[in-house]
C-alpha cells in the first residue's frame, strides 16, 4: 500500500544518518587525505577559538535558506551598525558582499566535487558544465543565480576584491576545486575535521583523521549552517547566537521542482508519489505552512538536539521555516538587533 | 526448462531466458539504494558531540 503524505520522507529520516554516510562519507575521507598538503596553506581552526571577532558576546549566522530573498536579512544587520561577529554559509558569502558586507567568518563543508565551487565562483564554468547540472537553476534561492554564467562572473570578481579580507573555516573534506578557489581568492583559511562518526567510539573514523592532519573535530550537524553556529558558539565563545536564513524547508506552494532533493525524490517514487516523500509542518510563530524534504527534516533535529544540549543562547531570526523548539527563541531580527545593539538588553 | 529442451537446430537471433522475479527484484532493490543515497545530507551529525579540539579531548 502506498505511503500518504510525508510517511516516507519520516521512515527516510530516521535513515538520514547512514544514508549522509554513502552519500558523502567516503568522499569526505578522500578529499581529507588529499587535503593534508594544502592543509600547510592555513592554520587551525584551533587559533579561532576564543578569538575576539566582532564586538560583545553576540554573533548572527547568514545561512542561505528560501527567506534571504524575502526578508533579506543582510540589509537590516547592516542598517543596524550591528557590531558582532558575522558568520556565513559559503552560500550566503556572495549576497552579503554583494550587499557590502564582509562577514568575519565564513563557513564551508560539503565535500561536493563541482557544486560548492559555484559559491566561491568557479574560474572553469562554462555553459556546459551548466546544462548538465540543473542544480543552481532549479531552486528557490538567491535570485542573483538566475543567470548562472553572470552571476559566477560577479563572485569571481566579488571574492578578487574581498577574498583577502575573509576568513574561512574550511573543513578537510572540502573538493580540490573549493581548496584551489578559496587559496587562489588568498582568504584566510583555518581547517577542522568535520566529525564523520563518533570520535571517542571504538575504530573511529575521525578519531583516524584527527591522528592523520591534528586538526581540531566539530560536529557540524549534517550541514553547513550548523556548522556555522556551532562556529559561532562553541569555538569564537559568543554567548548570544542568531540564525538567519536557516529555514531548513520551503514556503508552502513552492513547486517540488524548485527544491534541492526534487531530482533524487522522483528517481526514488516517481513525480506521481513526491508526496510521500516531503513532510509539511505549521509553524505557530508565523502561522504559516512549509513544507520538507527528509534531510532537511534531519537537519532541524540535529539543530534542535545540539540547541537543547548548548550553553549557547539561541534565537532564530529566520522569520520563515520550521526551526522552532525548545532550546531556540525564536524573535524577528530586528528585535534581536535592537536588543544588541550598544544599550540594549537580552 | 533450458536443461530439458534442446533444439536442433540453431536460432538467427541469441534467445535469452526471460528475466526472473529475483532478478527484477535485485535490479529494484539497487536502483531504489542508488536513489536513496542521493538523499543523504551533507555531512554527518553526531549526537551529544560539540567539539573534540585533540585527540585526548572529549568532544
Amino acid at each position: 500500500m502506498p505511503e500518504g503524505p510525508g510517511e516516507l520522507g519520516l521512515k527516510l529520516v530516521a535513515r538520514m544518518e547512514s544514508l549522509t554516510w554513502e552519500r558523502h562519507g567516503e568522499m569526505a575521507l578522500a578529499n581529507a587525505r588529499r587535503n593534508r598538503g594544502a592543509i600547510a596553506r592555513g592554520r587551525s581552526l584551533a587559533e579561532l577559538r576564543g578569538a575576539a571577532l566582532g564586538e560583545g558576546d553576540s554573533a548572527i549566522v547568514v545561512a542561505a535558506g528560501p527567506s534571504v530573498r524575502r526578508r533579506d536579512p543582510i540589509r537590516a544587520i547592516r542598517d543596524s551598525g550591528f557590531r558582532g561577529a558575522l558568520v556565513v554559509t559559503e552560500s550566503a558569502l556572495a549576497y552579503c558582499l554583494r550587499n557590502g558586507v564582509v562577514p568575519h567568518l565564513a563557513v564551508s563543508l560539503d565535500p561536493h566535487a563541482t557544486r560548492i565551487v559555484r559559491w566561491f565562483g568557479d574560474p572553469r564554468l562554462t555553459a556546459e558544465s551548466i546544462s548538465a547540472d540543473d542544480y543552481f537553476g532549479r531552486q528557490d534561492m538567491d535570485e542573483a543565480f538566475a543567470n548562472e554564467l553572470k552571476a559566477n562572473r560577479e563572485i569571481l570578481s566579488l571574492l578578487g576584491r574581498h577574498g583577502r579580507d575573509i576568513r574561512i573555516a574550511l573543513a578537510s573534506s572540502a573538493s580540490e576545486a573549493v581548496v584551489e578557489r578559496v587559496l587562489e581568492a588568498g582568504m584566510g583559511v583555518y581547517w577542522w575535521n568535520p566529525m564523520l562518526d563518533d570520535p571517542d567510539a571504538p575504530g573511529s573514523v575521525t578519531r583516524e583523521l584527527q591522528r592523520m592532519n591534528g586538526l581540531p573535530c566539530v560536529n557540524a550537524g549534517g550541514n553547513v549552517g550548523t556548522a556555522c553556529w556551532m562556529m559561532a558558539g562553541e569555538v569564537l565563545g559568543k554567548a548570544h547566537v542568531a540564525v538567519t536564513g536557516m529555514d531548513f524547508s520551503y514556503y508552502d506552494g513552492t513547486p517540488y521542482r524548485n527544491t534541492q532533493y526534487y531530482n533524487e525524490a522522483v528517481a526514488l517514487v516517481g513525480e506521481e508519489r513526491l508526496d510521500s516523500v516531503y513532510v509539511r509542518l505549521f509553524n505557530p510563530h508565523l502561522g504559516a505552512w512549509f513544507y520538507t524534504d527528509p534531510a532537511y527534516y534531519w537537519y532541524r533535529q540535529a539543530f534542535l538536539e545540539l540547541a537543547v544540549d548548548s550553553a549557547v543562547r539561541t534565537y532564530n531570526c529566520t522569520e520563515g521555516g520550521i526551526l522552532f523548539g525548545t532550546g531556540v527563541e525564536v524573535v524577528p531580527l530586528k528585535e534581536f538587533l535592537a536588543r544588541r545593539a550598544p544599550g540594549g538588553h537580552l | 526448462m533450458s536443461s530439458y529442451l534442446k533444439g536442433n537446430f540453431k536460432t538467427e537471433k541469441e534467445v535469452r531466458p526471460p528475466e526472473t522475479k529475483k532478478e527484477a527484484d535485485d535490479l529494484e532493490s539497487r536502483f531504489e539504494r542508488a536513489a536513496l543515497k542521493r538523499l543523504g545530507g551533507s555531512i554527518a551529525f553526531v549526537a551529544k558531540k560539540k567539539v573534540k579540539w585533540t585527540l585526548d579531548d572529549k568532544g
